[in-house]
């Protein structure tokens, strides 16, 4: 969002609102299409203030694009308002289209200035109309059938060299197969990555809930656990994979989390337990 | 309670988790779905006093809260204390009375004490309003306003049981009706549970994530008019700790908020009329908002 102030005479400034703007954008969708295709581009105000309407803004120009509908609303809560004008939008002219931003004429509630305020600019790709069927029928003709023929001719000679190459050879003795056994590639023990297995020993030397949260950031990392899931969630989804030990690493060390601090050290002490597991290797493992 | 009602698991949990949260609750669903039975249960489940009061058109607040009569042996004014002086009170279809008597009700859940004339009574503890609501039939009901709306701690949705759950229903009330489990727990067991709820843990990311959660609700939505109070936030807390008590934890956890934020948040949120004429379901905004705000 761009401020230009002062810009409006002082009479005509009296006429605007007072508003806290917090947001002003504008966005197209798709950014990319052809002639005679839709694309809305929708301008979004979000302001402190409570409002029914906002008539302020002003379009830009929209040159190269025919208007097929205009839609505004304003959706209230507790603490401002969110406008939204979605315009509907069809291309008349091909190439690139730069469309300038909108702007907003309001006093400005923090300053008490009158100022306009101007959204992003938006740059939309317009690609020439669809083809008409005749070009496809000449395109056909013209191209596709002796390229058809020529990929026929080309078929033809590749399976001719292929029967003159499979031609019967000369039987010639192969040495007798050696009777030891294919070498067996050794197989690493599958080991914890180097990440957890340091933040876990540094949680056994220094039990701190600050080392403690590091220890389940990283476990809910390698689960590829999203931001909004509980625990509840990635046990229904199945997230360790049915991995015992990582289960009970996940879950202890979940409640060690949120244990009180007066019981952070047990929490830990116990969460340490099914964690170590998880970081030590196998036994009989290669290491 | 289990035992009586059939299925609706999330429902009685609900139930008891308010219980020990110490708060009210409004149970909305449709005819025939026991509604009216759980809030029994519950009541005759905890061995205390519980009385019922069936909403209608032509109730006054005096019928709720008591008044004042004259003795005339005595020549003197006397006090006849009305049905809600009693550890659970079922407020039966409590949209059918009009906002006079719904106001009695809820001004005495608030301020847990009723003045009649110069004497104010203070109600017993626990205090527990188990309220039902039907949301079809709209005709002749008066909706309650959201300041009122807010008093109640949770607000639970009764669904349609599932056809195994309806064959269940059959087997046991196709005869003689089943008795109610009486004094399961006592009501000094309720107030215990309720000092152990106060001592459970929520860690500050925990408290911050049901301000956030709150918080989610206040910002400017399409279909979200107004999000929910500070209320809100002490009932989810209250809540999350009954929930870990349940769960045999002296510490709540993430899932513990944000199991209790849908009956904490869906009856404390206005809908623009936008939401009528898109046909969207309110409770689809609750589960979006939650579902938007990062767990800590």
């Amino acid at each position: 969002m761009d401020i230009f102030a002062p810009f409006v005479a002082p009479a005509a400034a009296q006429q605007l609102v007072r508003l806290h703007v917090r947001q002003f954008e504008m966005s197209a969708d798709p950014v990319s299409l052809r002639i005679g295709e839709t694309l809305r581009l929708k301008i979004v105000a979000r302001v402190d203030e409570n409002l029914l309407e906002l008539d302020e803004v002003t379009l830009p120009d929209l040159s190269g694009f025919e208007s097929l509908g205009d839609e505004r609303q304003c959706a209230t809560a507790y603490r401002g308002s969110r406008c939204t004008e979605t315009i509907t939008l069809t291309p008349t002219v091909a190439g690139d289209r730069t469309i300038a931003g909108a702007t907003l004429e309001a006093i400005d509630a923090s300053s008490g200035r009158a100022v306009r305020f101007s959204s992003n600019s938006v740059v939309v790709h317009v690609a020439g109309a669809p083809l008409p069927n005749y070009f496809w029928q000449g395109l056909l003709e013209g191209l596709i059938r002796p390229f058809a023929i020529l990929l026929l001719v080309a078929a033809l000679g590749y399976a001719a060299l292929w029967g003159w190459r499979r031609r019967p050879k000369p039987v010639v003795a192969e040495p007798p197969a050696s009777s030891a056994p294919p070498p067996v590639p050794v197989q690493a023990a599958p080991a914890a990555p180097p990440a957890l297995h340091g933040l876990v020993e540094t949680l056994v030397r220094a039990p701190s809930r600050a080392n403690l949260l590091a220890v389940r950031a990283e476990l809910r990392r390698r689960i590829g656990a999203r931001d909004e899931e509980t625990l509840a969630d990635l046990r229904a989804r199945g997230a360790t994979r049915g991995d015992a030990d990582l289960d009970a690493a996940l879950r202890a060390t979940e409640f060690a989390a949120f244990a009180d601090d007066a019981r952070l050290d047990g929490a830990i002490t116990r969460a340490l337990e099914p964690l170590q597991r998880l970081v030590s290797p196998p036994a009989g493992a290669m290491t | 309670m289990a035992d009586t009602i059939v299925g609706q698991r999330g429902v009685l949990e609900s139930l008891v988790q308010a219980l020990i949260a110490g708060g009210h609750i409004v149970l909305e669903g449709p005819p025939g779905l026991a509604k009216t039975l759980a809030c029994r249960a519950l009541a005759t489940a905890v061995g205390g006093s519980f009385k019922r009061v069936q909403f209608t058109p032509d109730l006054l607040p005096s019928d709720i809260v008591g008044t004042r009569i004259f003795d005339q042996r005595s020549g003197e004014f006397t006090t006849v204390l009305g049905p809600i002086f009693a550890n659970v009170v079922l407020a039966d279809e409590i949209n059918r009375a009009p906002a006079k008597v719904q106001s009695a009700l809820l001004e005495a859940m608030q301020e847990r004490q009723v003045t009649i004339g110069p004497q104010t009574f203070p109600l017993p503890e626990p205090f527990v309003v188990t309220a039902t609501m039907n949301p079809l039939d709209s005709e002749g009901t008066y909706a309650l306003p959201l300041a009122q709306m807010d008093r109640f701690l949770v607000k639970v949705l009764v669904d349609y049981p599932g056809p195994e759950e309806e064959v269940r229903i059959l087997n046991r009330f196709g005869g003689a009706t089943p008795a109610l489990p009486e004094n399961v727990v006592s009501v000094a067991d309720v107030l215990a549970w309720r000092d152990q709820a106060y001592a459970v843990h929520l860690e500050p990311r925990l408290a911050r994530y049901a301000v956030d959660l709150v918080a989610a609700t206040r910002a400017p939505h399409d279909y979200v008019e107004r999000g929910a109070s500070p209320r809100a936030t002490l009932a989810i807390a209250a809540l999350a700790r009954a929930r870990a008590l349940l769960d045999g934890r002296d510490f709540a956890l993430p899932d513990d908020v944000r199991a209790a934020a849908p009956d904490a948040l869906r009856h404390r949120l206005a809908f623009n009329y936008r939401l009528l004429t898109d046909r969207v379901d309110p409770e689809r905004i609750v589960a979006d908002l939650i579902a938007g705000v990062p767990t800590p």
